[in-house]
Parts: structure tokens; C-alpha cells; sequence
């Protein structure tokens, strides 16, 4: 039998870069990021349950500069992740299919999720000050 | 569609909607205790309520996780072993993380 040469779909790098697939695989990104984020969640939780110098060594790393830019990449990462997820929530009631829709909510999600985490700094710049 | 499959699916949507307060809850309380020291944080840590949401969010974050990364895994991971090996040691040690959580948890809230 010879071999019958069948068109192939084309790869992913064929097609130009939309809003809507963007967000999708960031929605997996951003939950990547929170799947290591809860690592050190409960690594803190763990050094606050043991010792003064294992809560000692956990703060110090949440107050330098690449522990307050992981904070800053899981903070987007979450707030991203809650309203996408949302948006998702959404879709699986059957709301939100059509284009116009789905590229309305997904302007929503980046604006939305950018100014929940400029909030969440500022508040605790604001908070951190305060005490 | 396998029993399996719709529990998975049905189950990350319903752990996704417990975390939606539950999360927005963490952000406002951590954000309400930045800076504290070990006794402050663990004096409001080990009341009740903080305690048991806390305890509730890292359980649903975890289990919601291991749903999730299963996915992931099934659509990258190819070859039958290497895929069944990557999801047993998400779920074991989504698992062996829940065990580390609460044990804190109950040091904390218990008195060590």
C-alpha cells in the first residue's frame, strides 16, 4: 500500500497571536506560577508554626527585591487567574460566546486584573507605611 | 464520556468557585498583617475563623491545583508511562503538601 500524503493543519506558530488565545494560555501561565507560589505559601505557614528563625529567614526573603517581585508576579498572577477563571465560570453557563463578547471580557480581565494589583501594592505600601 | 472524566470537570469548577471569596479573603487579611513578627501573626492566625479559612483556601488551592496541572500533564506529557508517572507525583505530592499545611495549621492554632 503506498503511503497517501494527507494535508497537515498547520502549527501554532502559523497563525497570528489573537487576544483570545493569548489570554487562554496565559490562564494556564498564571496557573503554573500559583502552583509554585503555594510552595512557599506553605513554607511560610510551616515557618511560622516552627521557629522564630525559620519565620525570621521567610520574612526576610518576602522583603528583598526578589522576594517582593515573585510576591508581584503571584499577586498579578492571581488576580489574573481569579477573573480569566471567572470569565470561564461564564462560559460554562453558556454566556459570553460571541466574539464581540469574548473580546470584550478579555479586555476586561487584563484591565481588570492589572488594576486589582496596582490596588493590592498601593494598599500595602499604604498599610506597611501605617504601622 | 467516562464517569472519571465529568467528576474532574465538575470538580475544578466547584473547587474554582470556593476560591473565589476564599482568595480575596487571603489577599485582605495578609495585606491587614504585613510586617508582623512570628507572636502577632500567629495570635491572629490561631483563631478560629482565620484558622479554618485558611486551612479551607490551602486545601481547595492544592486540590484545584493537582486537577489542574493533571490537564496540563495529559496535554504535554506524551508516552503512557512517563504521562501516569508525572500525575501520580502531582497528586502525591499535592497530598504530602496538605499533610505540611495542616500539621502547621494545628501547631499554630493548637500551641506547639
Amino acid at each position: 500500500m503506498t503511503p497517501v500524503e494527507r494535508p497537515l493543519s498547520p502549527h501554532l506558530q502559523i497563525y497570528k497571536p489573537q487576544l483570545t488565545s493569548v489570554l487562554s494560555i496565559t490562564h494556564r501561565a498564571t496557573g503554573l506560577a500559583l502552583s509554585v507560589g503555594i510552595l512557599f505559601l506553605i513554607w511560610f505557614l510551616a515557618a511560622a508554626a516552627w521557629s522564630d528563625g525559620a519565620f525570621a529567614l521567610a520574612r526576610e526573603f518576602w522583603g528583598s527585591w526578589l522576594g517582593l517581585f515573585c510576591l508581584f508576579g503571584w499577586s498579578f498572577s492571581l488576580f489574573y487567574h481569579l477573573l480569566n477563571g471567572i470569565r470561564h465560570l461564564a462560559w460554562d453557563s453558556g454566556w459570553g460566546f460571541e466574539l464581540k463578547t469574548a473580546y470584550l471580557t478579555g479586555w476586561v480581565v487584563v484591565a481588570g486584573s492589572i488594576a486589582l494589583t496596582l490596588v493590592a501594592w498601593i494598599a500595602g505600601f499604604c498599610l506597611r507605611g501605617a504601622s | 464520556m467516562s464517569g472519571a472524566s465529568v467528576h474532574h470537570w465538575r470538580n475544578q469548577r466547584l473547587s474554582a468557585l470556593a476560591l473565589i471569596p476564599l482568595t480575596l479573603w487571603f489577599v485582605a487579611a495578609m495585606l491587614g498583617h504585613l510586617g508582623e513578627d512570628r507572636a502577632q501573626f500567629t495570635a491572629w492566625l490561631s483563631q478560629p475563623v482565620p484558622l479554618v479559612l485558611t486551612a479551607v483556601l490551602v486545601l481547595a488551592v492544592l486540590y484545584h491545583m493537582a486537577l489542574g496541572l493533571v490537564v496540563v500533564i495529559e496535554d504535554y506529557v506524551t508516552g503512557p508511562k512517563c504521562q501516569s508517572l508525572a500525575i501520580s507525583v502531582v497528586r502525591k505530592s499535592a497530598l504530602a503538601l496538605a499533610v505540611i499545611a495542616l500539621v502547621a495549621l494545628a501547631k499554630i492554632g493548637f500551641g506547639s
